[in-house]
């Protein structure tokens, strides 16, 4: 009987410990974060990337220039996209008088390379302007090979002889 | 007066029905704070953070071409020629075409070939690709990373032979000849 007296009008859950899971787990996505770069923000094509489980490492965030080949959305095209991270670089190599693009192009992030031809001499201006540079190939699996094969090509030819495929992990 | 903002501290005792001093009977013993402003922001933030985050972070495969000017000799009977033709179908061939001719191989076993011959020349060997250029950049990957995954097994029992392993590979087009070859297969 006086078990059922008890009152559990005023009712008082203790949140403390709700409350520490909930700031730890907060803490813990807001330091692993990562925010789309401008780059990103600039790219009209999602791509697709292929699997690979044997390489662990991860891609490099400082001194990176990134050739990405994607398969427009809207269009259905192909094109290489060149993008440097570090925006000194980008200011010196996009505005070099070797290589041949339009004004409006100098001020993009991201550049749709569609010669060959450009895209050594950007290359080429790329290694002159920071030597620790690396190169990234990042590429939607769909592509033809045909691409790739050119573009190592000339990055043979502009001397950046090693460079990284990017790929995902399966899962 | 003493006890006014004192925390925990009860009360001062004061006589009953005396209206002015009502207020600090109050008990502050059992302080309770109303979190659930606080956890409401905390949720909200949560959720938004582990929303916008992408756990999986792309990789890399690293690789090295030798540079233009470099021409590289190399013993046909070191050769493991590799070839992808335009379906995407895998042939190999050891050494010289004409005595061994090519031989489709599915992508799973590639591995297990890479090890077996690798360990059989012992670093000697030349992997060759050849790869049609009509081909998905996928399935190109999917085929190094056969090849890298077989690395790690030749790397190790090398190095129980007591051997440093040396890679030798290389990746050059597909001829006219090859594509004419392969069609028949």
């Amino acid at each position: 009987m006086s078990k059922i007296k008890k009152k559990r009008v005023g009712f008082v859950l203790d949140m403390t410990p709700l409350v520490d899971i909930a700031f730890l787990l907060l803490t813990f996505f807001m330091f692993t974060a990562k925010f789309k770069s401008d780059t990103e923000n600039e790219q009209k094509f999602q791509i697709k990337r292929p699997m690979a489980s044997a390489d662990t490492s991860k891609v490099p965030d400082k001194d990176l220039a990134m050739i990405k080949i994607g398969i427009d959305t809207v269009t259905n095209d192909t094109a290489y996209y060149y993008s440097l991270s570090n925006e000194q670089d980008r200011k010196v190599v996009y505005n070099s008088d070797k290589v041949q693009l339009s004004d409006e192009a100098r001020q993009k992030v991201i550049l749709k390379v569609t010669d060959l031809k450009v895209l050594e001499a950007l290359l080429k201006q790329t290694r002159m302007a920071n030597l620790r540079m690396k190169f990234a190939i990042d590429a939607d699996k769909r592509v033809q090979y045909k691409w790739i094969e050119d573009l190592t090509n000339v990055m043979r030819l502009s001397n950046a002889t090693v460079f990284n495929f990017v790929t995902d992990r399966p899962s | 007066m003493g006890g006014g903002g004192g925390g925990l501290q009860a009360a001062p005792k004061v006589k009953r029905g005396s209206f002015a001093t009502v207020r600090k009977k109050k008990k502050r013993v059992g302080f309770v704070l109303d979190m659930t402003p606080l956890v409401d922001i905390a949720f909200l933030l949560l959720t938004f953070f582990m929303l916008s985050t992408t756990l999986t972070t792309p990789q890399t495969m690293e690789m090295s071409v030798p540079p233009e000017t470099e021409n590289v000799e190399v013993k046909q009977s070191e050769l493991l020629t590799v070839l992808v033709r335009d379906d995407g179908q895998i042939f190999k061939y050891m050494g010289d075409k004409k005595s061994n001719p090519p031989e489709k191989i599915a992508l799973k076993d590639l591995r297990a070939l890479s090890v077996n011959e690798n360990l059989r020349m012992e670093n000697k060997l030349i992997v060759s690709l050849r790869i049609s250029n009509k081909v998905p950049y996928g399935l190109v990957i999917n085929l190094l990373d056969q090849l890298n995954i077989a690395e790690t097994d030749i790397t190790q029992r090398l190095s129980a032979k007591g051997m440093k392993r040396e890679r030798k590979f290389a990746l050059t087009p597909l001829t006219d000849e090859d594509i004419e070859d392969l069609k028949a297969l």
